[in-house]
Formats: structure tokens, C-alpha cells, sequence
């Protein structure tokens, strides 16, 4: 039998069990030394090598150089982390083929095997090769042809900057603050103290649980339509809205802000944002038509309660510099 | 005889009920409630007051903070009353229901779904510190609560889970079964709460245990099925629903009048009802479409509703094909969501529709464009006061837009302005309480054109761009508009001019005048695109066979080519 048919048969059963048993197995949920995806293409890489070698298989030219690419197409799909989008893929690959085709033109003896069974297709020498690949290749122009006339549109993109530059000073119910150095008034002690307290149950017991009380009843009266119950951005009307509602569990968000930033946004709302942040879609409302500035304060301490983010902060040394 | 022996006597007592229930497959085995777990108490009080609390209130009432402004208003746990059960009408849940309600929560309402969120062991906890807060019983007492589960049988077809990963479908139930089912249905009269085609537009005086207002659950939207489990095409729901009732609302159970055979008939008829749509996994409701494509129509568009032009049906054409035969043009129609106005003025939270469907057509011989809208609405207004309404919003000065820019969503801002269709109507001859009117009501429509600067600046165009209502509906829960407009216009300082091939930025407002909506008390939606779709050009009948020849010259040069090479390294002219 054919070398390049038994390594075929060998390859395929050798991926598909690598693929289906093995991948889930190096691919827990934690990270670690040993069990992670990049030691387990290595084994696949060295496992079909090995066989290669072992059995003396030595297939075609034009099979080595195809394996050699569908490699690259594996790695750059499944095994690199995070995914990379499409066009990233389709740049990776590019490269790739080049680097394949290097690999195949080595010398000139590879070049030449790599190209024989091509040649061998063009001229009629494999007949029914021939047949199929010069009847199909004008079909599929065909079609590519017919794919690009008929109209097609999509929805256009649109970017925007989730957290905006925000101002020296904002005017909420007819006080400006400077943003630089604004406190939350209701943060009387640290959050920490307060993680095995419970709103209405401590309520009266200690001070800053009834402003997270009460910040919390703000929240709940305004806010979870869009922001969720569980403060993930999922509540009722979050779908609907396009810039979807922020999501506070998420480390990129209050977690990553101070207070005096959420004090202006939450005052302020979707039409105090900047032009590069889509004022016009942004569902949030400027707070201060429907709040004081008690509540505002109050709903922020209690959002930071809840998630257990801390604001951010600059110590004194670092923010007064040398 | 002390409890402890009693208890034991119960627990005999159930083992033989459940060792007969083996022989009998029909007999219905009684079991006494899950008691509470105590040891899960403080663990359960501790999650109660960080995360349900808001909603349920510190004793359980259902009057948090937040209860006024909901509406489906959140579980009264007092009474021990729960909708979502295995168990006969009127009796307790088991502990396996209320977690399953925690987990998958209840789509349609503010309860979400905690499965994500809390560990097994925080759910058992909670659900068992909630058993703890119901006053009126109580789930220790094994001697009085009896909770018969219901049989349900199985699916009694095998289903096809369709095309889409992390969704079933729960398609190719016979056509026989929803037929027979759709019988059940008019025989049981489910119509008079939930409508003649399903949408819930029974009875408008329905009330809970509670007294406060509840409707029928609307068919055609089964995403938003409360017990729905995050599985909305599962008819598994409708017949538990239909064989458990619904604790402290007006929904019965049926298990007397109808069989489990012919349950599982009616909610595959019930179930054939609801669109197959993919849902977003984190809403768990349709996703949304963001471009309206206008269909590229030759000659006149149909001005009537009823015309094949306007048809397509409710399902998604990527999931379900609309079959041979299918009279209906129209390529498809987008779902676009609603939510309350909460941003600006007089919120609006609880809105009475959740989403449209908006299909669309221009001709460029008729120089129009024409808008179907659609929505479901349980019941219209029949106060002159507080009309009905839909209206299309669009940027007044397209031309002055640059990229992404767009007016302020809520009826635009004091740079920029909006363009505002409003379609206000009453329907003829209608009563909230008249019974299924397979005809439909003819709507009585009021087109004016508005220009907004802001939710506190909208004035009434003095040119207005004769926008029309054309043809318009109101049947069987349904509401349908027909809004046709030139494509251009004269005035073109307040009119959008709506050009081929522009991706036009356009969103929707819907008032409940059954509600009292009105200004900017409205549901809406965000901005999405429209875009008017070129016809297909006729190069596509010649171009590709032209393509394709020219590659077959190109085969055969190569092949030439390959040839002459080989030829002259046998002649030794190349190496």
C-alpha cells in the first residue's frame, strides 16, 4: 500500500485521539505547569514526528509541507490563548504559509518533489485528479463571483471609549467639585470592617451600614433595571440598550475607578459623557434630575459594599510626587 | 402518641405510598414537605439579607424597596404560596422546585437567575431560609402539609433540538398532536384569559391573591414563560403549568378535565405558538437585530396588510424554513427589544411592551418607503385621553451628522435634531372585555410629524412630510402599523431624506394608552440602522459564467505552459 495513504489514515486517528481525549485533559480550568495546551501540542508535534520516524514512513513532499501548514492552522485555532479574532488569525497564517513554503523550498530537490505530484496533476499524468480539481477550481470561481454581486450589509461598527477622560470639575445641584481630591462623605470607616454586616439587619447598629442600607434602597428603586439585580449589568432592560449598561462585578469597571469618577458619571449620566463615548445611545440618566447628592453618594458606597471592590486611590506619597 | 412516633407512623405511612406507586404507575404518591434544614439557617440569612432582601423585604412580604416599581411585584413568601411547582394546586412546593426558581430564575420578571452567582450550597441555604420566612404554614408541619406531585408522563414524540449550539428547539412535533392540542384548548376555553391566538389579551380584570392586577401569559413570547427555566421551547413547562396551576394567581390546574396525554397535546400546540428565535444566553431573550433592511421592490408596494407582500412568518428564516408554498415575500422581520423610558422625566418601569418587529420595503418607481411595525399589546386604550401610539424616530439633519454621530436617543438634543413619526390610534368598536374577535379591530390612526430637541422640547412640524399610516390592525393581541413616506422630501432642513445604500440611524417609542403613557412615559428602543437594499444587479446572471470561462482559458494555459516546460527539460534547453 501507498506510504502517503498509511500516513494519512495514521495521522488522521492519531489528531483525532489527541484532539477529543487528550486536549480536555491538559485543558482544566486552572493553569498549571504541566497540564496546559502549549505541553500538549508539543506532544502532538514530537508524537507525529516520532511515528514518522519510527516506521519509516517518509510520505511526499506535498504531504509534509501540507501537514507542516495545517500545523500552524491548529496552533494559531485551538491551542493559542486567549483566541485571536479572524483577521489576526488570518495575518498568523500568512506568515505561516510562508514559513511553510521556506520549509518546502530548503533545496532544490525538496522544491522538486514538492512540486512533482502538482505537475503530475496539470499535465494528466494523475488523470482523475485532473478531472476533478480543473472542473471544479472554475465552479468555485463561479460562485466566489456570485457571493461578492449579490448585497449584503452589516450592521457598521461602532467603537467607543467605555471610561472617558473625566473633567477637573463637575456642577451637581449647584456646587462644583473639584474631582481631584473628592471623598465619598458616607465612607466613615473602612469597607472591610463591614464584609459579615448585613443591610437592614445592622442597619441600626452601625452607621455605615445604614448608608449602605440606604444606598442599597436607591439602587434598587433606579438602578438594577439596567445595572441587575446582581449588579452584573444583565438587569431587566440591559438588552435593550447599545452601549450595553456597565457590569460592577467585572474588575474593569468601579473596581478600576475612584469614587469622585463614579460621583461625576452617575451625576452626570450619558449625556454628560464625551463625543468619543456616544453620549446619544448611552441609556444612563443624569442623575442628579431624579437623586440628591446624598443618594449619589450613598448608592456608590453601597455598590462598593456589594461587589467588595475597593475604590481607587492614590496614597499621599505617590500623588504628591518628589 | 408523641410527634416523634408520629412522625415515623408519616414516614411508613409514605414509603408504602411510594413502594404502591411502583406497582401503580397511575397511582399519585403523597409526600410530606422538605423540612427545614437548620443548620443551613444562618448561612441562608446571611445571602437573604445581601441579595434578595431588596426585593422580598426584611420579613418576606414581597415589599422591599424596589416592589412598588416592579410590576410582576416580587413573591410574597407569607402565605407559602409559590407559582412554580410540581405539587397539586394550593400546596407547598418541594425544596427541588424553589431551587430550581432560584437557579434559573424567572425570565419576564426582575428575578434573575442566581445559578451563576451563588454555590449549591448558598442556593439550598437561602431556599431554605425563605421556607423559614413563610408565616401562615409551615414546612415542618409533616402531619397537616400533604404535596402530591403531579404526574407529567414524558415527551411523548422525539424532538429535534435544531441548529443552534447551547439552544433546543424542540422542533418536529407532530402536526397531528398540535392540531388535537389546539382542540383542548378551545374545549377548555383557555381563550378567555389567554386570548383566541395565545398572547394573553383574555381579561383585563384578573387579580392575585394579593389584589393586585395580573395578566395571562402571553404564548407567543415564551421566553418570558416565568417557568420557563431558562428552556423556553421546552413544552415540558406548559404542562407542568397546566397540571400544577399557578399558586395565588387566577391560573387553575387542569389535571381533572384534561389527561396527561392530552397535556402534552396542548402544549405542543401551545408551544408550536412561539417563533423560534436564538436567544442571547444572558438575557435570555431573542437577540436583537441592530439593521432593519429595507427589501428592494419593483413597481408598487401593496398597501395592505393582508397582501402577500407584508407576510413572513414569526420564526427566525436561518432556523426554520418557511416551507414550500409559503404565499409570503417579505425576506424577513427584525426584532427589535423595548425597555422603559427610565432615563429622563417621567420614567416609565413598567413597561406593557417588550420588543417589535419591523419589516420594511422601498420602491424606487413609487419613490416611497413603507415601515410595518408590530407588537404585541394585551390590551389597547379606549380613552380618547390617552391613545395608543407608536412613532419612528430619525435624525432630523442626517447631513450634518459625521460618523457614529447621532441625536440624543430620547427625542434628540438641543444641537441636534430628531425626526419624529407618530402614529396615535384608537381601535373601533373595541372593549378591553369583549371576547376573541377573530377579525381584528380597524384602528382609528392619527399621523403627526414632530421635531424634537430634547424630551422637554418637542414641537409639531408646521411642513409636515405626509408621512402615512396606510393600512393598520389591531387583532387577537397584535397591533400592526403601515407607515409610508417619499424617500425624499422638500423641506430637507427638518425631513430625513432617506437615500439607497445609507446606513440610516432610526429607533421606535411605543405608548400603552391602557397605561396611561404618554410623552415621555414610553417604552423605546436604542438606536439601530436601516438601510435601503440595492436590487440585485443583473450582472450576477452573466458575471460568474464569465468568470468561470475566463479560469478554464487560464487551466488550459497552464497546462500549456507545463507542457512546453517539460518538453524543453527533455530536450535539455532548460535545467
Amino acid at each position: 500500500m501507498n506510504k502517503t495513504l498509511v500516513a494519512t489514515i495514521i495521522l488522521a486517528v492519531v489528531v483525532g485521539v489527541f484532539h477529543y481525549v487528550l486536549f480536555p485533559i491538559f485543558t482544566p480550568k486552572g493553569f498549571s505547569w504541566v497540564l496546559n495546551q502549549y505541553v500538549y501540542f508539543l506532544i502532538l508535534v514530537l508524537s507525529i514526528v516520532a511515528y514518522n520516524l519510527i516506521l519509516k514512513l517518509k510520505p511526499a513532499m506535498a504531504w509534509r509541507g501540507g501537514v507542516v501548514w495545517l500545523t500552524g492552522l491548529y496552533f494559531y485555532k485551538f491551542i493559542l490563548y486567549p483566541p485571536v479574532p479572524w483577521t489576526l488569525l488570518i495575518t498568523y497564517m500568512m506568515l505561516w504559509s510562508i514559513g511553510t513554503f521556506l520549509y518546502i523550498s530548503q533545496d532544490e530537490d525538496t522544491f522538486r518533489e514538492f512540486r512533482a505530484p502538482l505537475v503530475k496533476v496539470v499535465t494528466g499524468e494523475y488523470k482523475f485528479a485532473r478531472i476533478i480539481v480543473f472542473t471544479l477550481m472554475p465552479l468555485l470561481v463561479g460562485f466566489a463571483t456570485y457571493q461578492s454581486l449579490i448585497p449584503k450589509f452589516a450592521e457598521p461598527v461602532e467603537l467607543r471609549t467605555v471610561h472617558p477622560a473625566p473633567p477637573a470639575t463637575t456642577k451637581v445641584h449647584g456646587k462644583t467639585y473639584g474631582l481631584e481630591d473628592l471623598q465619598n462623605p458616607y465612607r466613615v470607616d473602612e469597607q472591610d470592617n463591614y464584609k459579615d454586616s448585613f443591610p437592614f439587619l445592622d442597619a441600626d447598629k452601625q452607621e455605615y451600614m445604614k448608608f449602605v442600607t440606604e444606598g442599597g434602597t436607591v439602587f434598587f428603586q433606579n438602578c438594577h433595571y439596567c445595572h441587575g439585580d446582581q449588579l452584573n449589568g444583565l438587569g431587566m432592560f440591559s438588552h435593550v440598550f447599545n452601549p450595553t449598561p456597565a457590569n460592577f462585578v467585572d474588575p474593569g469597571t468601579i473596581a478600576m475607578l475612584r469614587e469622585s469618577f463614579l460621583f461625576w458619571r452617575v451625576s452626570k449620566g450619558g449625556p454628560g459623557l464625551p463625543n468619543e463615548s456616544t453620549p446619544w445611545s448611552s441609556a444612563m440618566p443624569p442623575w442628579e434630575e431624579h437623586l440628591t447628592t446624598e443618594q449619589i453618594w450613598k448608592v456608590i458606597l453601597f455598590e462598593y459594599w456589594y461587589t467588595g471592590w475597593h475604590p481607587r486611590t492614590f496614597d499621599d506619597e505617590s500623588s504628591v510626587g518628589e | 402518641m408523641n410527634k416523634k412516633t408520629a412522625i415515623t407512623w408519616k414516614t411508613l405511612a409514605i414509603s408504602i405510598a411510594l413502594l404502591v406507586g411502583f406497582f401503580l404507575p397511575s397511582a399519585v404518591w403523597a409526600a410530606a414537605p422538605d423540612v427545614v434544614k437548620k443548620d443551613t439557617l444562618e448561612l441562608g440569612k446571611k445571602i437573604y439579607f445581601k441579595r434578595c432582601v431588596w426585593c422580598h423585604g426584611v420579613k418576606g412580604g414581597g415589599d422591599g424597596p424596589s416592589a412598588n416599581r416592579l410590576f410582576t411585584r416580587p413573591r410574597n413568601f407569607l402565605q407559602g404560596t409559590f407559582k412554580i411547582r410540581t405539587t397539586d394546586s394550593g400546596e407547598l412546593p418541594f425544596e427541588a422546585d424553589l431551587i430550581k426558581t432560584v437557579k434559573n430564575g424567572l425570565p419576564g420578571s426582575a428575578m434573575p437567575a442566581w445559578g451563576e452567582v451563588l454555590k449549591d450550597e448558598e442556593i439550598t441555604a437561602v431556599v431554605n431560609f425563605v421556607k423559614t420566612l413563610v408565616e401562615d404554614r409551615s414546612f415542618d408541619d409533616v402531619e397537616d402539609e400533604v404535596l402530591n406531585p403531579m404526574e407529567f408522563g414524558t415527551v411523548p414524540w422525539s424532538t429535534d433540538a435544531g441548529g443552534v449550539t447551547g439552544l433546543n428547539l424542540y422542533l418536529n412535533v407532530p402536526q397531528e398532536a398540535i392540531d388535537q392540542g389546539k382542540e383542548v384548548f378551545i374545549k377548555n376555553k383557555c381563550f378567555e384569559c389567554h386570548g383566541g391566538e395565545g398572547r394573553g389579551d383574555g381579561n383585563p380584570t384578573m387579580k392575585d391573591d394579593w389584589g393586585f392586577p395580573i395578566l395571562a401569559a402571553d404564548w407567543q413570547q415564551c421566553w418570558n414563560f416565568r417557568g420557563s427555566r431558562r428552556d423556553a421551547y421546552d413544552p415540558f413547562n406548559v404542562v407542568r403549568t397546566i397540571s400544577t396551576g399557578l399558586n395565588g394567581t387566577p391560573m387553575p390546574n387542569f389535571r381533572e378535565q384534561i389527561t396527561v396525554e392530552d397535556r402534552w397535546k396542548l402544549a405542543a400546540f401551545v408551544n408550536s405558538l412561539c417563533p423560534r428565535k436564538r436567544m442571547d444566553p444572558l438575557a435570555n431573550k431573542p437577540v436583537s437585530d441592530f439593521l432593519i433592511s429595507s427589501m428592494f421592490t419593483e413597481g408598487d408596494i401593496a398597501r395592505s396588510i393582508d397582501d402577500p407582500m407584508w407576510d413572513a412568518p414569526d420564526d427566525d428564516p436561518k432556523l426554520i424554513s418557511r416551507g414550500e408554498g409559503y404565499p409570503g415575500t417579505l425576506n424577513k422581520k427584525h426584532y427589535i427589544a423595548l425597555g422603559g423610558q427610565i432615563t429622563r422625566g417621567n420614567r416609565n418601569f413598567d413597561p406593557k411592551a417588550d420588543n417589535l418587529w419591523v419589516s420594511s420595503r422601498w420602491s424606487p418607481s413609487e419613490g416611497a418607503v413603507y415601515y410595518l411595525v408590530e407588537y404585541h399589546l394585551r390590551f389597547l386604550s379606549t380613552d380618547p385621553e390617552y391613545p395608543d401610539a407608536i412613532a419612528i424616530q430619525w435624525p432630523g439633519k442626517l447631513q450634518d451628522l459625521y460618523g457614529a454621530e447621532k441625536p440624543y436617543f430620547i427625542f434628540g438634543d438641543s444641537k441636534k435634531p430628531v425626526d419624529l413619526w407618530k402614529a396615535s390610534f384608537l381601535a373601533k368598536d373595541y372593549q378591553q372585555t369583549s371576547p376573541p374577535n377573530e377579525a381584528g379591530y380597524k384602528l382609528d390612526v392619527k399621523v403627526n410629524e414632530f421635531i424634537g430637541n430634547g424630551f422637554d422640547a418637542i414641537k409639531e412640524k408646521e411642513t409636515p412630510a405626509n408621512v402615512e399610516v396606510v393600512d393598520s390592525i389591531f387583532k387577537q393581541g397584535r397591533v400592526k402599523i403601515l407607515f409610508r413616506r417619499s424617500l425624499e422630501t422638500e423641506n430637507k432642513e427638518t425631513d430625513v431624506q432617506i437615500f439607497q445604500e445609507t446606513f440610516i440611524p432610526v429607533s421606535f417609542f411605543q405608548w400603552s394608552g391602557a397605561d396611561k403613557e404618554k410623552d415621555e412615559h414610553n417604552a423605546l428602543s436604542t438606536w439601530v440602522y436601516t438601510i435601503l437594499e440595492p436590487p440585485v444587479p443583473d450582472s450576477i446572471y452573466y458575471m460568474p459564467p464569465i468568470m468561470a470561462v475566463i479560469f478554464i482559458g487560464l487551466e488550459g494555459w497552464l497546462v500549456w505552459m507545463t507542457n512546453r516546460t517539460r518538453k524543453m527539460y527533455k530536450e535539455g534547453k532548460a535545467k
